[in-house]
């Protein structure tokens, strides 16, 4: 049977106003769900992005600087602060047991560049070649980090084989890292001859005051990879008790406040997701049930017509179906309309790693919501489709119901 | 009653138009101007598609006005061009700032596809049942 010629879809047809009303309902319950677990599963996705990609175990920084929220800050704003420690630090830190990789990074903040309209952050590296960066290299023109290269953050628009200008001096792109879903998207990398070079520029032009930083003698954290054979508990106690005016942390604790607040959002969410979904099935449960009240004469007409009771349940539920899948998938599209163009406006107001999933991800997570949507329907209108199939005709129809 | 179901299509054109010209200045506007108060590229952006707002804004006010005559069709119709020309202009006709997490690109770009393409589809199905009626009526 054609679907325009249908029982079914004339009924939806022909009470419009009803019909709509359901249709927006289903559709806020459908967007709700898009939205919500797009939202979860990309602060999930983001901040698995940002665990796999802190390749160090332990940070140092001076004592004065030690705020677990500044280190907050430096993983997930990319804030690098102005904190700097004499560079004995980092052969005193080197000399300790259990360390397999060192590397120390001086931060050299909001730097501008000719290519961006805002603010910058340039890290410089002891180690060219340093790890922390390395494991998230997406693109590479190959070999060492030489005088004026840099390896630029996801967020920059340009490219490996580009020139990019701080304070008159071009450096050249010769890596891309990686999104992290944080503001470390706009960092730059590069090494500590590149940083003398840069601040050398910088107070010639009077763009910067960097008189009280030399590359050679600061540096602003050290990075540590501890060795296997050593629990990371272990090496930072050592640290902490032994190279003074420093505190020590690992990496990890940084980012749980971020895993904390994650759960939190995540609960929020999910309240609200139900919250939605419990009175929306309340409602499409009243509605079904009083629309098919009110048309008991109507589905009586058609029993003595010669209508089975399997055909009026099927038509009831039919209805229902048409209902919250056309609501359902107006709410998906929404839903979409909404994540995928706002996604870097979501991702700056919750200040929180944000990695859209991939594609195969966000089909299945419509097509569940799609599924779950017809589902509603399904099971709101079951009831009174099977009160409707077992009722008397005749009963009905002499108005002694 | 009838009136406007008739006029449903212009209501949404001229609602959608509305919230392009003045979310455009109010509610998700191009980045601020330099501290020397130069003003980057987004700013011109944004100006033409204010620009193109209020152009869509009057010709959806047409659309309202004829309701289900062959006029509204050819108003909405007129529509769909100037939505694309609006839906390409930030980052596409005119460029916008180069840091992808600037205001221009995370709210005013989006904003201006979404709002332009939702015009352009709403004016297609306006003018395609305004004429599938007439050829009805016939």
């Amino acid at each position: 049977m054609k679907l325009t010629g249908s029982l079914s879809f004339r009924n939806v047809k022909g009470r419009p106003a009803r019909s709509l009303a359901l249709m927006i309902l289903t559709a806020i319950m459908a967007a709700s769900i898009v939205a919500g677990t797009i939202t979860v599963t990309s602060l999930k996705t983001g901040l698995g992005a940002l665990e796999a990609r802190l390749g160090a175990d332990i940070m140092v920084v001076p004592a004065s600087a030690a705020s677990k929220k500044d280190l907050e800050n430096i993983v997930l704003q990319g804030s690098m602060g102005y904190f700097y420690m004499d560079r004995s630090y980092y052969d005193k830190v080197a000399a300790r047991e259990g360390i397999e990789k060192i590397s120390a990074q001086l931060f050299l903040a909001s730097a501008s560049a000719v290519c961006c309209s805002g603010p910058l952050r340039v890290s410089g590296s002891a180690r060219e070649a340093e790890f922390t960066v390395a494991a998230w290299i997406r693109k590479s023109a190959g070999g060492e980090l030489g005088l004026l290269d840099v390896v630029v953050g996801n967020d920059l628009s340009v490219f490996v084989g580009d020139t990019i200008t701080f304070y008159n001096v071009k450096c050249n792109v010769v890596a891309k890292l990686d999104k992290t879903g944080t503001d470390l998207d706009t960092a730059v990398y590069t090494n500590t001859d590149t940083i003398k070079k840069l601040i050398a520029s910088s107070l010639e032009l009077g763009m910067n005051d960097f008189k009280g930083i030399d590359p050679d003698k600061v540096v602003s954290c050290i990075l540590i990879k501890v060795a296997d054979d050593h629990p990371v508990d272990e090496v930072l106690n050592d640290l902490n008790l032994h190279v003074r005016r420093t505190k020590s942390f690992k990496t990890k604790d940084m980012i749980s406040g971020v895993s904390d607040s994650l759960i939190g959002v995540s609960g929020i969410i999910g309240v609200l997701m139900c919250a939605v979904w419990v009175l929306g099935l309340v409602i499409l449960f009243l509605a079904f049930t009083l629309s098919v009240n009110e048309r008991k004469k109507e589905f009586a007409v058609l029993r003595i017509a010669g209508a089975s009771r399997r055909k009026i349940s099927r038509t009831v539920v039919s209805e229902a179906l048409i209902i919250t899948l056309t609501g359902g998938i107006a709410g998906i599209v929404a839903g979409l309309l909404i994540m995928l163009p706002f996604n870097g406006l979501i991702e700056e107001s919750m200040g929180l790693p944000f990695l859209l999933p991939q594609a195969w991800v966000i089909a299945v997570l419509c097509a569940g919501a799609a599924v779950v949507s017809a589902a509603a329907g399904a099971v709101a209108s079951a009831y009174s489709a099977r009160r409707i199939s077992r009722l008397d005709a005749g009963l009905i129809l002499r108005g002694d119901n | 009653m009838k009136n406007i179901k008739s006029r449903i299509g212009g209501i949404i054109l001229f609602i959608l138009s509305l919230a392009l010209t003045v979310g455009i200045k109010a509610v998700f506007p191009a980045c601020p101007p330099h501290d020397d108060g130069s003003f980057m590229n987004c700013h011109w952006a944004e100006q033409s598609v204010s620009g193109a707002g209020l152009a869509l804004t009057a010709i959806s006010l047409t659309v309202l006005i004829f309701g289900s005559g062959k006029a509204s069709a050819g108003a909405s119709l007129a529509m769909i061009p100037l939505a694309a020309v609006t839906a390409l202009t930030p980052d596409i006709l005119i460029p916008l700032c180069k840091m992808p997490m600037m205001r221009c690109h995370t709210a005013t770009h989006p904003a201006v596809i979404v709002i332009s393409c939702l015009i352009a589809v709403t004016a297609l199905v306006n003018a395609v049942l305004i004429l599938r009626k007439k050829e009805a009526d016939k």
